[in-house]
């Protein structure tokens, strides 16, 4: 190599090094605020508080920043939902430093990358805990990354609020706070939401077949729990009554969906669950698109719901959710405001779909609960906001109402929707008191 | 006091100092991520130097070190979780199954004489996914839905889990290096070493090749299982796809290319180079910023320095040690920041940056203060990073 | 059974999506004894390139070929310079090549995040058309694909037996000083055949905007697919890789039909390890090359 290129690098490295050496040592905030313009916020309680008042509206948080640790996936496997995330802890930081902070002073949030990685993730909250010493914690994004962050706020004793954590039967620590709406045995009361919504047309279907992605959460859901093999979709589905015809499990990191496909179509099934997460269901409705056939109705788990708009043929489809912006949900102004919002940074964060719903409404309320936590108990210590928590549960804007039980884990019920996609749009169908205006469930075999 | 006495005294040393270094956290009061910092610089140093134990000395190009770790974390994992045994029973259980599974891998692959060079590398890949999808498929082992590890009891005298952890970590780490040094410096090492450089010439000399890879392979396995036991604990929760990944098989390759593959002391620099700054990195919330720079650093690293950092730190010993010492006590006395971490990345930066100042460059320098010999460019028969084809 | 056809005609013709993919690194391999993990980036970002220059200028995503396959080329030629400049052998540019994939996925994710990125099916009706020969189905992306694996591994090999850049190209892979030494510029020869290679990476990056959705951990789920198939179809070797290409694709979709889509990678790397063990010679002689 000649000398000049030799130089070349090492004058490359010494820079690269000084510039990383340099920022080592900004130990602050992990997070780039994305200066979301903010929509004026208009006058109304904040639920749940107990002392903002509306003058304190204006006035700003001031004093020692409350610091407030958490990881998310921002690299790696789960950086797509990730993102929705992280856009949502912003705006509520951006909001409560507007109005008042908590406890009067302004939240600063410590955001780390956990690279979708759970051991990253422990050592990561082991950091923020020990080295950076954070105030609160909040959980990160991905099962295996709760587990283990849990595990680490178990042993320092901090209150663990969390979103996203799909394998409920293992999380029995006694200050862990799920915002998960599906209560502590989705296996059973998620299933069995869909099937009574199923029920409610008058026309149920009378065969099944399910596709299950290879994740601890869907195949929970799907299978129920490994040793007690309890519940599950499956089988409350054949407790209905209904044949099952097709039961197969396929790989995480699918990339072929043609034989998927063919398999389904061979199966010919009334209703094909999908117990599947992420880009599944539009890929696998492409697929079966492309050998012309189309199951007469679906279910996804857990999709990202912005793709299945844009896939021919998945019209009808269903899923759950917690949260929609359509009447009645939208009927609360402070909830269309802060959906507003969310949906504003997401936007400007190059999020495609841009819109509050399952994932973001459940982050919000994990925020929430670390904010009345903290405020019902006047402090931030933590056995009392933990006591306080459970004694008095939450008020939260998208969940409603929470309360706690210890004897079930701190779960709650089933808060879960089902929702269809209906001219290109999803529709909030049942419960009926829950349903968008002149919306239900649209379902019938051979349909 | 012969250079192996000595050696063997340095290992002592560090593993007295090392194993104090909970105590030493707790009565100071540092923060308690000191521990895991190290611990997870101690799975590192294992790993890299486990994998060099094969693909180092011996030019056996090793895609597989994925496979023999999530062996490791899945025996104890199925052990300890699903099976009610002790964790301590398991983990070494785990270390034979893992080192088996080499042996196995090794019988079958060593056989086939023209499976060298590149194509020997993918079929360890191909191991990789292989156990991956076997993992998948049973449910004995995994079938999908995971393994919690969190709650796992451990034996009181490693104390609580932190520092059990980091015990064990330590444990594991030290026995890796001392195995890889004592290989290095033995009859075997100089066996793998003669492979690498032209194996049927070895053959002719008499070294038993099969054998001596056989070993090899054995000891890489064996070691990474076994740390990848003690890592079942760090995860918290055992999925397939977050054990069998490619991060392992690279992240040891790298490491160990930074640092030198054909020294036992090049895995164990380039562990602590990479654990330290993306760390620090991370830290810093430069979560984008942070992969870039690593596959910048892999660019201009494997093109500046070719045989690796830590022979040039041996051979500029005296400048490495003011350098790295200088900016440490530098950096802690200015109190430039709050964390010791961060003062000991600093000090590694300084030295890693001047160890990159080419030889030429650095010849000039040496003979203005007339250092014992002109320091000598390796010539092409030297070049150390030439392992596999 | 239908079911059965029906796999297998989908495994062929995913076969020669997948052919595509590989070509450029089992060529870059073979011929330039550089190992480019970049490739797999490269494959994405032609992807995403495709999907925004579709989505921003309301254009047929099949036309984005004519973009993407000259621009590649060029990116081609200059990573190869770059690797002559700094005299990267085989094992550094494994290395080297890593440290770029790893930059180009990071860069993607900022431009376009880490969330799914999708070609909608107005500006892309390509990917659920299909022609059906009795009851199967060829999907339209897949077919296309195939034909253009086809068309690329047969040039390749006209290219190699028949003209004279073709020869020079084996020259250089068996020996490059020697190949010098009768005239042939390697350089020359070498920065044309990786341009070349990027080309029918980015040729591949077209029918993944086609046919799937994007996110930038994809290009990581492809490592298991294409490395067997490099390995199997011999380094340099096209035709062999379109044949490798479509023994795993029909392999996985058969296994996938009769076991279930989870036995699929085991059938594949089982069948990879097999032939590695019993036939390495046939695959990977550099005399292959074609």
């Amino acid at each position: 190599m000649r000398p000049r290129t030799r130089w070349t690098y090492l004058i490359l490295i010494t820079v690269m090094a000084m510039v990383a050496a340099a920022c080592g040592d900004d130990e602050g905030e992990g997070t780039t605020t994305l200066g979301a313009t903010a929509t004026t916020l208009t006058p109304s309680t904040t639920e749940g508080a107990t002392e903002t008042t509306a003058a304190t509206e204006t006035t700003a948080a001031s004093g020692e920043p409350i610091r407030v640790g958490s990881t998310l996936a921002l690299t790696g496997v789960f950086a797509p939902t990730a993102a929705i995330h992280k856009a949502t802890g912003e705006v509520f930081v951006e909001r409560i430093n507007a109005s008042g902070g908590l406890l009067g002073r302004p939240i600063e949030w410590i955001l780390l990358d956990d690279e979708s990685a759970p051991d990253l993730a422990a050592a990561a909250y082991e950091r923020l805990i020990t080295e950076d010493e954070v105030d609160l914690v909040l959980g990160p994004y991905g099962t295996g990354n709760i587990t283990a962050a849990m595990a680490v706020a178990q042993r320092y004793g901090y209150v663990f609020p969390h979103h996203t954590a799909s394998l409920t039967y293992a999380y029995t620590y006694e200050c862990h706070f799920s915002s998960w709406s599906t209560g502590l045995h989705p296996n059973i009361t998620n299933p069995n939401l869909l099937y009574d919504a199923l029920e409610s047309t008058g026309t149920p279907p009378e065969t099944i077949g399910f596709v299950v992605n290879e994740f601890p959460g869907t195949m929970f859901i799907s299978y129920g729990q490994p040793e007690t093999e309890e519940g599950g979709a499956v089988t409350e589905a054949e407790k209905r009554g209904w044949e099952v015809v097709l039961d197969v499990t396929y790989p995480i990191a699918t990339s072929d969906w043609g034989p998927l496909a063919a398999q389904v179509r061979d199966a010919d099934p009334d209703f094909l669950y999908i117990a599947g997460l992420g880009v599944d269901a539009p890929n696998l409705i492409t697929a079966m698109q492309a050998i012309d056939y189309s199951p007469d109705g679906m279910f996804v788990q857990w999709p990202a719901p912005g793709p299945l708009l844009g896939t021919e043929g998945a019209d009808g489809i269903m899923s759950v959710t917690i949260f929609e912006e359509h009447p009645p949900f939208t009927d609360d102004p402070e909830a269309v405001e802060v959906a507003g919002m969310i949906d504003a940074t997401l936007a400007e964060s190059g999020v495609p779909y841009a819109k509050v719903e399952t994932q973001a409404a459940a982050s919000w309320t994990a925020w929430e609960y670390l904010q009345q936590a903290a405020e019902g108990a006047g402090s931030l210590d933590q056995q009392a906001m933990c006591d306080w928590l459970i004694d008095n549960g939450a008020q939260t804007l998208f969940h409603g109402d929470i309360e706690f039980f210890p004897d079930q884990q701190n779960y709650f019920e089933d808060l879960s929707k089902i929702k269809q996609v209906q001219d290109g749009e999803w529709y909030t169908v049942y419960p009926e008191e829950f349903a968008a205006p002149d919306r239900s469930v649209a379902f019938s075999p051979g349909g | 006091m012969s250079g192996r006495v000595r050696t063997l005294v340095g290992f002592v040393a560090i593993a007295v100092i090392l194993g104090l270094a909970p105590n030493i956290q707790e009565s100071l009061e540092f923060p308690r991520f000191y521990l895991i910092f190290l611990f997870t610089m101690f799975f590192w140093i294992s790993q890299a130097s486990s994998w060099n134990i094969l693909t180092g000395y011996s030019g056996y190009f090793s895609f597989g070190q994925g496979a023999f770790y999530g062996v490791g974390v899945y025996t104890v994992g199925v052990l300890v979780v699903k099976q009610g045994w002790s964790f301590m029973t398991a983990l070494p259980v785990a270390g034979l199954l893992a080192g088996l599974t080499g042996l196995l891998l090794g019988l079958v692959v060593f056989r086939v004489r023209r499976l060298t060079g590149e194509i020997f590398a993918l079929t360890t890949l191909a191991i990789a996914f292989v156990l991956a999808s076997v993992a998948r498929l049973s449910t004995f082992i995994d079938g999908g839905t995971g393994i919690f590890m969190t709650g796992t009891p451990l034996p009181e005298f490693l104390g609580e889990f932190t520092t059990a952890a980091y015990r064990l970590t330590l444990a594991i780490a030290l026995i890796t290096v001392v195995v890889a040094y004592l290989i290095h410096d033995s009859r075997l090492g100089w066996g793998l070493f003669a492979i690498r450089d032209d194996e049927p010439v070895a053959e002719g000399l008499g070294v038993p090749t099969f054998r001596y890879k056989m070993v090899a392979l054995g000891a890489n396995a064996l070691l990474a299982g076994l740390m990848g036991g003690v890592w079942s604990l760090q995860l918290g929760f055992v999925t397939v796809d977050d054990v069998f990944n490619i991060r392992v098989p690279l992240f040891v390759i790298l490491m160990s290319v930074l640092g030198g593959m054909r020294h036992w002391m090049g895995p164990v620099i380039g562990a602590v180079i990479i654990t330290t700054l993306t760390d620090r990195l991370n830290s810093a919330g430069l979560a984008d910023v942070n992969q870039i720079i690593i596959g910048g650093m892999l660019v201009v690293l494997a093109l500046a320095v070719r045989e690796g950092v830590y022979v040039r730190m041996r051979r500029r010993w005296l400048t490495t040690a003011v350098t790295f010492f200088g900016v440490l006590g530098l950096a802690t006395l200015l109190d430039l920041n709050d964390s010791l971490i961060s003062d000991f990345a600093y000090a590694m930066v300084a030295t890693v940056v001047v160890m990159l100042v080419p030889d030429r460059v650095w010849a000039q320098f040496a003979d203005l203060f007339r250092r014992s010999e002109p320091v000598e460019e390796p010539t092409e028969a030297e070049d150390l990073t030439r392992t596999g084809p | 059974m239908e079911l059965l056809a029906q796999g297998i005609v989908s495994g062929i013709l995913v076969g020669g999506l997948y052919a595509l993919m590989s070509i450029g690194i089992s060529l870059s391999w073979g011929a330039l004894k550089i190992i480019n993990l970049a490739h797999f980036s490269f494959i994405l970002l032609s992807a995403y390139i495709v999907y925004q220059l579709t989505v921003s200028f309301e254009v047929d995503p099949l036309l984005m070929v004519l973009v993407v396959a000259p621009l590649f080329f060029l990116v081609g030629v200059l990573v190869q310079m770059f690797f002559h400049l700094a005299k990267v052998d085989e094992f550094k540019s494994l290395i080297i090549t890593f440290g770029l994939f790893i930059i180009f996925q990071s860069a993607m994710q900022t431009i376009w995040s880490a969330d799914f990125r999708r070609i909608g099916p107005v500006l892309n009706p390509y990917e659920t058309q299909s022609f059906f020969v009795g009851g199967i189905a060829f999907q339209l992306p897949q077919l296309v694909a195939f034909v253009v694996a086809l068309l690329i591994a047969g040039g390749m090999w006209l290219t190699f037996t028949r003209t004279y850049f073709g020869k020079a190209v084996r020259a250089v892979a068996q020996d490059p000083e020697m190949a010098r030494a009768f005239g042939i510029d390697s350089r020359r020869v070498a920065v044309i055949l990786s341009g070349l290679s990027t080309a029918f990476s980015a040729l591949a990056g077209v029918f993944i905007a086609i046919g799937q959705t994007m996110f930038p951990e994809l290009a990581v789920a492809w490592f298991g697919i294409i490395f067997p198939i490099v390995i199997l179809g011999g380094l340099g070797n096209s035709l062999g890789t379109l044949t490798a290409g479509v023994i795993i694709g029909v392999a996985a979709g058969v296994s996938s039909v009769l076991w279930g889509p989870l036995s699929a990678p085991l059938v594949t790397f089982t069948i990879l390890i097999v032939a590695l063990l019993f036939r390495p010679e046939g695959l990977i002689t550099k005399r292959s090359i074609a």
